[in-house]
């Protein structure tokens, strides 16, 4: 391989010297609509596809790596940074497995508080999809009123923990603090804006649109059986008519509780899997719009009991001379998890996110491997865009939904 | 005394365990009455040791035999997603890897594990004629651990780069990478001669080189560019403290009662 | 523009058709700059943000461009892989003169929490950063004031970029090296 510096810089962008009359085409790592840091190189002939190889791997930050130098508690900020655009599912996907791993349950106003922040993520996930989409296939103005809605989601986000993007909103064994005063007032205030626009505007723009009809129906069209066996989940398999939410089918957290609907799609193309993404935005309010009672009929402890693991609530670390020292154990050597090995899968935006934790009785994980939906959606492509043209190929990458932070981890 | 570091585990380590501390394990229970027992039958005897830990049924084989397993849970048992799949790093111990596959029964909503134990050195058969998601498992599985995969279309390295060296999932591979991680860029970008120019990594965020004068000048003793500081610098008043609020009024500005 | 001098002549300073072009010329460079969409990591979500409905950068005059060819300022959001620094350099080559960067974000400044193997430590071990924004990940607003203090600080410039120094570095040896 050529060496490249300064002086002598490679270019491998185009490569027309070849025998079989195909161009080779490299998209990316730095494309404005190739969603973070993908690089496809495409073989064409003429406009069409014959051969893709996604290459990834250009925001690999050895994430995994990190969690086997880092106590429990420490690494759960860094699960922010996976998948960036819906922070807390990440958080508690993590927080989740970890829990199951040490064998406590949140109490009941943190799992309140926890499924609204996962849904409001759902929404803000979502409308990024919805602005994003339509910015890679041509559609503008959506891209500039899904971000208005966006960023009343944020303000709701910041509200209660402070950050607009990395939220670290939830903690190991429950959540950090409550829910500041007004805020259910302002979420159902949120949702009934949302559903609003999404009717009125996403919908009304976009669903019936001629242009978006001919740019997204049947492309990227997967069956059933390739979407199983590539590892899709979440839409990318729900659009293809498998009826498989994890949130009803291995229901964690409040959602047993909870009445929605899980739309599925079987036209297995781009065009389903918008609608999919739009529908989801109206369950998600109307989960929100239940969970807002049920905050009111709880308890207000917020972190779980558990000495063993779980720091005391500040006001007895102050007064009582156990939980300081407990809390001073739990600080500096970090919680010791029992021997064993945990894969807790949960549905995110994207998909499933599941956390694989070996703990071998440290307090470092001894491996920790995160499932993210992405990786695998972007496996996909290299079916996916064969066979397609490349004017479809945007739409086709916008269409799986993929961020880099967690397929590069 | 310098103190001890292991060479075939340089990961973070408890800087103090008591002596009597022996870790609990998370409970295992036996396949008998759960909803598992028809995969355990199926499987018959290719499965070295089978329990239920946490919900997941857990399955222990030898690496020789993993495909016709994969294919007996595919195809009787209706396993038709492989979830994730990676490998364990137990070098130091043993002198093994553990791999793992995590698989999925969409239908009856199950999910097992299927371990194995693969000796350093050994090649694994690859499971991508089943599942096309190994695609890209294995390859992520060959890049951070070294462990090579029979018959998989394209092993190539996929997260770092191909001209990368060493693997960086191993115990034995230090978080902040070795010396070749650490002149990578300059290396590539650069030229192995321009090492001295650009200097070392700094590796400490919190590290402030007085002498830069240019990006860290304290707050009230801004100097101008390369101005020689070794007799200690001269204060100066800060600007920007005074100017920034002097408009500010509060009568003349109207706050919203409510986000628009 | 407002402020110009008219008594060169006695002051004794440059002729002061020169000095009134740089001004001119800064003028017009700090008033229109077009970034490139550098997005990495978790910043580029802020980047966008900044650049869509609430936070809306076209007020400043700042348009976002896709190709380096007609970007004016780098804006380096998120972190930098070393998979990727290659690719970083060569945008940054491919740009044409007069050119800024605003590194983005923890990671961009130092690597910030990705203190590992894979991450950069801090762009301006291959590039020269003129803004360091800090925060994880900064907010649309803080974007806007670094994009206010690159415009402050193109005004104070020379209009010969040739004339302006960039980032210096200091080897183990003592010597100082430009890293253009």
């Amino acid at each position: 391989m050529q060496v490249a510096n300064k002086l002598s810089p490679f270019f491998e962008n185009l490569n027309f010297e070849r025998d079989d009359n195909t161009m080779v085409i490299n998209f990316g790592p730095q494309h404005p609509s190739a969603h973070g840091q993908l690089r496809l190189v495409l073989e064409l002939d003429g406009e069409q596809v014959v051969k893709a190889y996604p290459d990834i791997g250009y925001l690999h930050r050895g994430i995994e790596k990190m969690a086997e130098n880092m106590t429990y508690n420490e690494f759960l900020p860094t699960t922010d940074r996976l998948d960036y655009i819906a922070s807390t599912s990440n958080n508690y996907a993590y927080a989740l497995a970890v829990e199951k791993l040490i064998g406590v349950e949140a109490p009941r106003r943190a799992q309140v508080i926890r499924t609204m922040l996962l849904e409001l993520n759902r929404i803000i996930s979502h409308l990024f999809f919805v602005a994003t989409h339509a910015l890679d296939v041509g559609a503008m103005s959506v891209f500039l009123y899904a971000f208005r809605e966006r960023e009343f989601a944020m303000d709701l986000m910041e509200d209660y923990c402070g950050a607009r993007l990395t939220h670290s909103a939830v903690r190991i064994g429950g959540v950090p603090l409550d829910i500041p005063k007004g805020w259910l007032e302002n979420a159902a205030a949120f949702c009934d804006k949302v559903d609003y626009e999404v009717e009125h505007t996403y919908e009304a723009l976009l669903t019936e649109n001629r242009i978006w009809k001919m740019r997204l129906e049947d492309v990227g069209v997967i069956s059933a059986e390739d979407a199983l066996s590539w590892g899709c989940s979440g839409v990318m398999l729900r659009g293809s008519g498998v009826k498989w939410d994890i949130r009803k089918e291995e229901p964690y957290e409040l959602y047993p509780e909870l009445d929605f609907d899980i739309p599925i799609s079987d036209r297995c193309d781009s065009y389903g899997r918008y609608k999919l993404y739009i529908e989801e935005m109206r369950q998600s309010t109307r989960i929100i719009r239940q969970l807002i009672p049920m905050y009111k009929d709880t308890k207000p402890q917020l972190m779980a009991h558990s000495p063993q693991y779980i720091s005391a609530p500040k006001e007895e670390i102050m007064t009582q001379n156990y939980a300081l020292m407990q809390h001073f154990v739990l600080v500096t050597q970090g919680m010791r998890p029992p021997k064993g090995e945990v894969y807790i899968p949960t549905e995110s935006p994207k998909g499933e996110l599941g956390f694989y934790i070996k703990s071998e009785g440290e307090p470092y994980a001894y491996r920790l491997k995160c499932r993210a939906p992405s990786f695998f959606h972007t496996g996909l492509l290299q079916k996916l865009l064969v066979g397609t043209y490349i004017a479809d190929v945007v739409t086709i990458i916008g269409t799986t939904n993929i961020v880099f932070g967690e397929v590069d981890r | 005394m310098r103190k001890y570091v292991p060479k075939d585990n340089v990961q973070a380590k408890s800087y103090y365990t008591d002596r009597f501390w022996v870790a609990p394990r998370v409970p295992r229970s036996t396949v008998e009455d759960t909803h598992f027992l028809a995969v355990v039958e199926a499987v018959g005897t290719q499965a070295n040791e089978t329990y239920v830990e946490l919900g997941q049924l857990v399955i222990h084989i030898n690496p020789k035999n993993n495909f016709e397993v994969m294919k007996t849970l595919k195809e009787k048992c209706g396993y038709t997603q492989c979830s994730e799949q990676s490998a364990v790093d137990y070098l130091a111990q043993d002198n093994e890897f553990e791999l793992f596959w995590q698989l999925l029964n969409i239908n009856e909503a199950k999910r097992i594990r299927v371990i194995c134990r693969l000796a350093n050195g050994l090649a694994i058969e690859s499971i991508e004629p089943l599942y096309k998601s190994a695609n890209f498992a294995e390859r992520e599985m060959f890049d951070m651990f070294g462990i090579k995969v029979n018959n998989h279309p394209f092993l190539k390295r996929i997260l770092m780069p191909d001209d990368w060296e060493g693997n960086p999932l191993l115990k034995t591979y230090p978080l902040q990478g070795d010396e070749f991680a650490s002149w990578y860029e300059v290396d590539k970008i650069f030229g192995k001669e321009y090492r001295d120019i650009i200097g070392p990594e700094n590796r400490d965020p919190a590290k402030i080189d007085t002498e830069d004068t240019k990006r860290f000048s304290r707050v009230g003793y801004e100097v101008p560019f390369g101005a020689d500081i070794s007799e200690g610098e001269t204060k100066t008043a800060i600007e920007y403290s005074e100017t920034f609020l002097v408009d500010y009024n509060k009568n003349s500005s109207k706050q919203l009662d409510e986000r628009r | 523009m407002a402020q110009h001098q008219v008594n060169y002549a006695s002051s004794a300073g440059l002729p002061i058709a020169l000095t009134s072009v740089d001004k001119l010329v800064n003028w017009g460079r700090s008033n229109s700059l077009w970034p490139l969409t550098y997005g990495l990591a978790c910043c580029a979500i802020e980047m966008m943000a900044s650049g869509a409905s609430r936070y809306d950068f076209d007020r400043m005059g700042t348009i976002f461009r896709a190709s380096p060819r007609q970007a004016d300022v780098m804006i380096l959001a998120g972190t930098l892989s070393k998979k990727h620094s290659e690719f970083a350099r060569r945008l940054y080559d491919q740009m044409t003169e007069p050119k800024w960067v605003i590194s983005m974000g923890s990671c961009a400044n130092t690597g910030g929490m990705f203190n590992t193997y894979a991450t950069v430590q801090g762009v301006d071990r291959i590039i020269p950063v003129d803004i360091y924004l800090p925060g994880c990940a900064p907010r649309p607003e803080t974007l806007q004031y670094a994009m206010m203090m690159l415009q402050k600080k193109i005004r104070k410039e020379s209009a010969d970029m040739k004339k302006n120094t960039k980032q210096d570095l200091t080897t183990q040896t003592g010597k100082r090296a430009r890293l253009i």
